[in-house]
């Protein structure tokens, strides 16, 4: 049975049944046990399960590191470093290590981790705790990385992310937390690597995650005024991709608009778009549109971030540009 | 503490195997058979030696980049050959010639691996430490790590949290003087650097570590520590090694006649000194003991030489535990 869920009850409904199910699910990171983590995210473990949630110093290689030396002991960590820009003072353990383990072990044993990390802008928090650093991570194979944009996708990713066998980069958008949707009780899972068709359409393509799935959904109903078809594709996974549900697309439509919170230059969209132009080049019908933040640190004044983040207007306004052309 | 004599040979038998391979490593480096990088272990023996001799199959062992040593003793002796085929970038080599010298690899007997960024695994053996304890198990984890190492600032977190949460964990820092070409008087303050534990409450001890006889026992004491729950030991083994950095590595920043020092502490000659005048071994017993060591490794070189390259292809397995990445 369904109901109402915040985000963020969500992804702790999510970790009380899965831990309820499995005895090697433990929990780790900074503020994550007694406080159940800065966002709540975590609350309640500690209670129901004081020794399977730790709370640790300020070291972030050290809770990585120790995730990855359990998780090939055949335990699965669940690893919370708050702001995914702290992935900054852990990066040699997420790239050289864990996605290093499988590989170097023959596939004997792997970094069958999760790191939730609490991605993105827009809470005027400036250089350090605002980044979209998912192309930080998505040039080094090994890694998963998971991006929900809504409570039902934030459970069962989540769960998804802690029976993988991968070491899995959970983003949690900020943004996101206290957004509210339909939720199952019981327990379940969403496959990773597949990307879901949110919308059917045949004019163009829109690719978006996180909270740019709302803009997405809100320019194609201002689309559909004009009599625009847009297809929504969200990718959920957004390392390995499912590259074939974005070619499925944009092989249709002809037209991609690929709409990232971060900045432009290297972000994932360049990777969508130059793959999208490799392979149906003979498809498109107009050049690939990217809508991005400015390619600058994320600034404090509202007035300032708003400038640099991608804003709802930039969406609309780069689909009327491709329709155009 | 003295040794009983059949342990005293067997180990050394195992500094005879390790000091061979590393011979026959350096041979087939310098003539270009083996590519990428050597760093070799002579006349780091005994400290390699005595800590196996004292480690069981079930604890957790990280070896560090000069440590084949390590590996090989670690090992099932049939895998052995395969150990000098991995490091010969050879199909047959234990992690099918993926790693090579750095990273060979044996979970069956919980060779744990190396990650070439000194320090990560000084962080990653917290996770082998914690499962131990979250299993309710009395393994250890022992993390090879070279003087240089305790400069990264993973070593800080590491013993941090160790020391907080009384993992068992022992520290090997096998001090050889030089980080590269820096010595250690020049990059750290310490006298000793087992001091540097004490400000994380972590028990810590210089080790004469070209002496099984000292290594084994300060071994023994940190384990037991470990294994009864009473937190990290950080052990200073105080050696040297031969050769450069990386095989070739001419080490023209050694001042002259340091090596020759060394060599006088030779811990292959310091225990046939003893064998020989305290536990009536006969000079030919050790030249028995040479010559079968020797045998043994020209097996592993001729497995070695004699196996095929990897498939090019295999390159793409296991970037992922369950998905393929597509291949060339």
């Amino acid at each position: 049975m369904s109901r109402i869920l915040t985000f963020s009850k969500a992804l702790n409904e999510a970790l009380h049944q899965e831990m309820e199910q499995d005895e090697k699910v433990f929990i780790i990171g900074e503020d994550v046990a007694k406080m159940g983590g800065d966002f709540g995210i975590t609350s309640g473990i500690w209670k129901r399960w004081p020794n399977r949630a730790y709370d640790t110093a300020l070291s972030e290689s050290a809770i990585v590191g120790l995730a990855c030396g359990a998780a090939v002991c055949g335990l699965r960590p669940v690893a919370e470093v708050m702001f995914a820009d702290f992935i900054g003072v852990c990066y040699d353990q997420v790239v050289n290590n864990a996605a290093k383990l499988c590989y170097m072990y023959n596939g004997q044993a792997s970094a069958q981790l999760v790191v939730r990390a609490v991605t993105g802008g827009g809470i005027r928090c400036a250089y350090q705790h605002s980044q979209c650093i998912e192309p930080w991570l998505m040039n080094v194979p090994g890694l998963v990385v998971v991006a929900p944009a809504t409570p039902y996708e934030a459970k069962g990713l989540l769960v998804s992310a802690i029976r993988s066998n991968n070491p899995v980069i959970f983003l949690e958008h900020k943004g996101l937390y206290n957004t509210k949707g339909e939720v199952p009780e019981e327990l379940y899972s969403l496959p990773l690597y597949q990307a879901h068709l949110e919308r059917e359409g045949t004019d163009i393509t829109l690719v978006a995650g996180m909270t740019m799935l709302n803009f997405a959904q809100r320019a194609a109903d201002e689309l559909a005024k004009e009599g625009l078809s847009c297809e929504i594709i969200n990718p959920r996974t957004l390392c390995p991709l499912d590259k074939d549900a974005i070619l499925n697309s944009v092989a249709k439509t002809g037209r991609l608009v690929i709409i990232q919170e971060g900045p432009k230059f290297m972000g994932y969209g360049a990777e969508v778009g130059s793959m999208v132009s490799e392979a149906l080049f003979e498809y498109l019908k107009a050049p690939i549109r990217r809508v991005t933040s400015l390619d600058t640190p994320v600034p404090f004044a509202p007035v300032l971030e708003d400038y640099v983040l991608p804003q709802y207007p930039d969406v609309l306004k780069a689909c009327r540009e491709v329709m155009a052309f | 503490m003295a040794l009983s004599k059949e342990r005293l040979v067997k180990i050394y038998e195992d500094m005879v195997l390790i000091r061979r391979f590393e011979l026959e490593v350096e041979k087939y480096s310098k003539n270009g058979t083996i590519p990428g990088f050597i760093h070799l272990g002579v006349g780091q023996e005994a400290t390699q030696a005595g800590i196996l001799a004292v480690l069981r199959k079930t604890d957790y062992k990280f070896p560090d980049h000069r440590s084949h040593g390590a590996i090989v003793l670690s090992s099932d002796p049939k895998d052995r050959p395969r150990i000098m085929a991995e490091i010969f970038a050879k199909k047959t080599g234990l992690n099918g010639g993926r790693g090579g010298s750095m990273h060979v690899n044996d979970l069956t007997v919980r060779n744990m691996g190396f990650n070439a960024i000194e320090g990560s695994v000084v962080v990653t053996g917290l996770g082998t430490a914690f499962a131990s304890v979250y299993n309710h198990t009395d393994d250890v984890t022992a993390i090879f790590m070279g003087d240089g190492t305790l400069g990264e600032g993973a070593c800080h977190e590491s013993l941090n949290m160790a020391a907080t949460w009384k993992l068992p964990i022992l520290y090997c820092v096998v001090n050889n003087q030089y980080a590269i070409s820096t010595p250690v008087s020049e990059s750290h303050p310490q006298k000793q650097l087992a001091t540097w534990a004490d400000g994380y409450c972590v028990p810590n001890e210089v080790v004469d570590g070209n002496d099984v006889e000292a290594v084994i026992p300060a071994v023994e004491r940190a384990t037991a520590r470990a294994r009864a729950g009473g937190g990290p030991t950080l052990l200073e083994f105080m050696t040297y090694r031969w050769q450069g950095h990386f095989s070739g590595d001419p080490a023209a920043y050694r001042p002259a006649g340091e090596l020759e020092r060394w060599k006088e502490k030779d811990p292959l000659k310091l225990t046939e000194r003893r064998l020989l005048s305290e536990h009536g071994v006969r000079e030919t017993d050790l030249e028995q003991i040479q010559a079968r060591v020797e045998a043994e490794v020209a097996g592993y070189v001729q497995f070695a030489l004699a196996s095929p390259d990897p498939d090019p292809a295999d390159a793409a397995k296991h970037v992922y535990a369950d998905i393929e990445v597509e291949a060339r």
